[in-house]
């Protein structure tokens, strides 16, 4: 097979997985407390909204039907409206996406690459005081819940020392374009991406000191050390390419813990994104939004493990396509 | 209380981080747990402080109800642990009967349930249990069952791991041929025998458990009915600048609990399985030496290679081992010499001690290896000149080895051929790329592998294949010396026939200097002039192949030719001894065959047999050396 029709065939099997998903979302609403139309139109909405969300969903149909109209209105990309605003749910995510994108790639990126190396370099000497540190450091930081470790942070650099800005992701007066603008948003970065990745540093570099200490141990590396070469290039031909591929599949898998994390970050610092959205649905009780996340974020980390695996392949020859 | 657990608990409470955590675990639970009885104020009761700082009446503040910190985070204390057991208990509960059944049953059941297992990994656990919360109400009880609901595949696929590999254990099997219902079969011996590992993720789940219930009554989902962690920290952060240690105090408890829970399952798993903590690692930086002043120009006579009394010890914290213990030996140039034993008795590791390779826990200890007259390892340390170690001067260019290709010899993500211009490159800087594919295209036509497999990944060739690529590998700098441990050992008789056949050929046509190490006594004598037999870190006996197969003059090598004419009565099999059998060997004041040995007398118990040399190049370690010769000669004679 080739790449482009194995991600064909990864992606039609995803497909009963996403239908499972949409059929969580949908039994929820019907087993939990209360009157299915008004979890979907919001409490004291007018009768004529109530009526049209009724129709919508078919909600006076049999359940199977109603189950129908639901996928129907989900695969139109049609989430509902939400209470608040009465505008579509789906636009509402769209409009947050890139804010979250930016916080948590940058998070994602400065936690794996410095994870993989500080990683790497506590395997070279497996069992040394170091070592023993490293690793309880690195537990410990992926112990720490993220939103306290915000909190503490605005509290010492935002607070006390008034170094940086506390929320939001640029200031109220700021420029809005050219440098100017970027440098505004960068500075208001700062603080969330240290929080999110210092939780999600802990948990890389265990990953790669794990993985890297096991290719080390292979045999493949004895063979390239009685061939002569220098340790440095052992450990980056030998050991950490082979290390890569466990590590890249843990990354996939756990998107979805890392997701929960920016969640709770945004909230801390109001950024203005996925997180900060859901924190907002659940204050105003605005059921269509969360779920309208919960279906986004989950078809979010289908996707992650689909690339994961694209990766994965293109990593590893022996992955037969 | 079994042996192992014992030694696991014993481990785990003599590592700092093991100790630290369990010592703030019992600070936690003892507090969570006196809590009704402790002389605090009620954690809901509001006085007029409002917004205290920390101060002897109240420890930690008091919050924008003038409520006591330190009783709330005390009673937050019976939350969070309420949450990580009931959590872990019905995840487990449920993962494991779930994973139980699945391994158990496998086929379809096990292909239907590990579909489901799969997909609810892709689930994001948090925002589904978020939605749950959400949808249902904030309750305590709720949170629990929703975080069990959403985790339990974790449990269920390790279960399901270490069902697989118990059910083809023997005391299951028995239990199910005497009669055996098989769901008390899954209930009496499959789950108590997989728990360990599942017990252990456990503590990771609890602290998972913990953080998600924080998370969400940091976001306003928690029980409005009860002080948890997350709730205080939520109402922490609106009073951020004038109370801030309504904040810190519940975060640093609950990152305390959290950490502790997962240092200590770390802990547990080093115990379970220690290897994890020390395998690996970069070569560690041994003592050196400079080369000896007085070292003689090689000649042609000259050994190829030369070892004296060489040594080598593993180190565990509590035990060393000798592995290789005095071993001498002399290979001439063109020569070449066999290495046999069962595993165990110090051969690979002799082959290691060899090329330098070995492992950080093994030191060699004491001897002298000469390649081509130069000292490359003296009194045990590897001598190094001008900067450079000797051994590293003629690695791959004059010193290679092949190592057994089946085990993952060569770099599952390379090409072949790019591994060899990556070889050749390494020590020819300077080769022009069209010189680098002619070599290797040659050195593919000598060892039989077709030009078309060049660009193929290890993976890609059969096992025979893979093996000659290892051998053009090792022949791409035309090396004096190759020193191959077990070249041949997992391929089929035909291929390993072959192969052998192909190295000795090669030997005799390139002028190749020969070490090859193994347990198989024919393919030793098919492809040596000279055979040596080692038992237990020792060579028991050394001979050129005829000899040793004519005359064999120690009971062990007549064992290993499986000619053993017994003395003193009928034919005993021997018993293969594993590794700690062999060490102890090793240990015994006499001889070290002695207690294996079919005709050993008081003798060999108590006195360490001499080296006795018989003909020319044949030495045997055996008190009986001379007569198990001579009775060999006469019954050929005779």
């Amino acid at each position: 097979m080739r790449l482009p029709q194995y991600f064909l065939f990864r992606l039609l099997q995803m497909i009963p997985i996403a239908l499972f998903i949409v059929v969580i979302n949908f039994a929820l609403i019907h087993i939990a407390p209360g009157d299915v139309s008004i979890l979907l139109a919001g409490e004291g909405a007018d009768p004529a909204y109530m009526q049209s969300v009724r129709e919508a969903y078919g909600l006076d149909r049999p359940l199977y039907q109603q189950l129908g109209a639901y996928l129907g209105q989900v695969l139109q990309g049609d989430l509902g409206l939400s209470f608040r605003t009465r505008e579509p749910v789906i636009d509402i995510i769209a409009e947050r996406i890139p804010a979250t994108l930016l916080l948590a790639g940058t998070s994602l990126v400065l936690a794996s690459v410095a994870g993989v190396v500080i990683g790497a370099l506590v395997a070279r000497r497996p069992g040394s005081a170091m070592d023993t540190a490293v690793t309880t450091l690195s537990i410990s930081l992926f112990s720490i819940p993220v939103f306290w470790l915000g909190l503490m942070l605005i509290l010492l650099f935002a607070v006390t020392l008034r170094w940086l800005p506390s929320s939001g992701m640029m200031s109220i007066a700021g420029p809005r374009e050219g440098i100017g603008h970027v440098l505004d948003i960068a500075r208001h970065m700062v603080l969330p991406v240290v929080a999110l990745s210092a939780v999600w540093l802990g948990q890389y570099v265990r990953l790669s000191r794990a993985s890297v200490s096991e290719t080390l141990a292979e045999p493949y590396v004895t063979t390239a050390r009685a061939i002569g070469y220098p340790e440095r290039r052992v450990m980056s031909r030998f050991a950490l390419r082979n290390a890569m591929l466990p590590i890249v599949t843990v990354l996939g898998l756990e998107l979805g813990m890392l997701l929960s994390g920016a969640v709770l970050t945004e909230t801390v610092f109001s950024w203005p994104g996925l997180g900060r959205l859901i924190y907002e649905a659940i204050l105003s009780r605005d059921t269509p939004v969360i779920m309208g996340a919960f279906l986004i974020m989950s078809f979010t980390v289908m996707l992650a493990a689909l690339l994961t695996d694209l990766l994965y392949a293109a990593l590893d020859p022996r992955v037969s396509l | 209380m079994t042996p192992a657990l014992n030694r696991t608990i014993g481990a785990v409470t003599r590592s700092l981080p093991g100790a630290l955590s369990l010592i703030i675990l019992a600070v936690i639970i003892g507090l969570a747990i006196s809590a009704p009885f402790l002389p605090i104020p009620d954690p809901a009761a509001m006085e007029f402080d409002l917004y205290q700082s920390p101060s002897t009446d109240h420890w930690l503040g008091t919050d924008n109800y003038g409520r006591d910190i330190y009783s709330r985070v005390v009673w937050g204390a019976r939350v969070a642990l309420t949450v990580a057991l009931g959590a872990a208990f019905l995840s487990i509960l449920l993962g494991s009967a779930l994973g139980a059944v699945a391994g158990y049953f496998g086929g379809t059941v096990d292909g239907l349930l590990s579909r489901v297992f799969d997909i609810f990994l892709l689930i994001p656990t948090f925002f589904l249990i978020l939605l749950i919360v959400a949808l249902f109400g904030a309750s305590l009880p709720l949170t629990i069952v929703a975080i069990a609901l959403t985790t339990w595949p974790r449990s269920a696929r390790l279960m399901r791991s270490q069902v697989l590999t118990l059910k083809s254990r023997v005391y299951v099997q028995a239990a199910l041929a005497a009669g055996a219902p098989q769901w008390w079969v899954i209930l009496r011996h499959v789950i108590p025998n997989g728990i360990a590992p599942i017990i252990t993720d456990g503590t990771i789940l609890m602290g998972m458990a913990i953080l998600t219930e924080a998370g969400l009554s940091f976001l306003g989902l928690g029980d409005q009915n009860m002080v948890s962690w997350g709730s205080m920290i939520f109402e922490g952060q609106r009073h951020l600048r004038l109370a801030p240690w309504m904040s810190i105090a519940p975060g640093v408890a609950l990152l305390l609990l959290v950490a502790s829970l997962n240092l200590l399952g770390d802990q547990i798993n080093f115990a379970m399985n220690p290897q994890l903590r020390t395998r690996g690692g970069a070569p560690r930086k041994r003592a050196s030496v400079a080369p000896p002043a007085d070292e003689p120009a090689p000649s042609d006579t000259t050994p190829i290679l030369e070892v004296e009394n060489l040594r080598l010890e593993y180190r565990t914290p509590d035990r060393r081992v000798t592995a290789v213990d005095g071993v001498s030996f002399s290979l001439p140039r063109g020569g070449s010499l066999g290495i046999v034993g069962e595993s165990g008795c110090g051969k690979s590791s002799l082959g290691s001690a060899l090329l330098q390779t070995m492992p950080n826990n093994a030191e060699m200890t004491a001897g002298t290896i000469r390649f081509d007259g130069r000292a490359i390892v003296l009194d045990g340390k590897p001598v190094v000149e001008k900067g450079r170690s000797r051994i590293d001067q003629l690695r791959w260019k004059r010193l290679a080895t092949i190592f057994q290709s089946a085990m993952n010899a060569l770099n599952p993500v390379t090409t072949v051929r790019r591994q060899m211009i990556d070889a050749l490159r390494l020590h020819k800087p300077d080769i022009k790329t069209s010189e680098a594919a002619a070599r290797i295209g040659e050195v593919f036509d000598m060892i039989g592998i077709p030009r078309s497999r060049m660009n193929a990944y290890p993976h890609q060739l059969s096992g025979g294949m893979r093996q000659r690529a290892m051998i053009a590998l090792s022949l791409i700098l035309e090396p004096d010396l190759v020193i191959a441990d077990e070249p041949t050992t997992a391929l089929d008789m035909l291929i390993q026939d072959q192969i052998l056949g192909e190295i000795a050929d090669l030997r005799a046509r390139l002028n190749l200097s020969l070490i090859l190490v193994s347990h198989d006594m024919g393919a030793v004598a098919e492809s040596c002039d000279v055979v040596a037999v080692m038992y237990a870190g020792r060579i028991v006996e050394i001979a050129p192949t005829r000899a040793i197969f004519d005359n064999p003059a120690h009971p062990y090598t007549r064992t290993l030719i499986g000619s053993l004419p017994s003395l003193t009565g009928p034919l005993e099999e021997l018993k293969s001894l594993p590794a700690t059998e062999t060490a102890a060997a090793a240990a015994s004041e006499g001889c070290r065959f002695a207690h294996a040995c079919p005709s050993a007398t008081e003798l060999c118990r108590t006195t360490p047999p001499p080296v006795v040399a018989l003909s020319d190049g044949h030495r045997s370690e055996c008190h009986f050396a001379r007569d198990l010769a001579f009775a060999d000669t006469r019954e050929a004679t005779g």
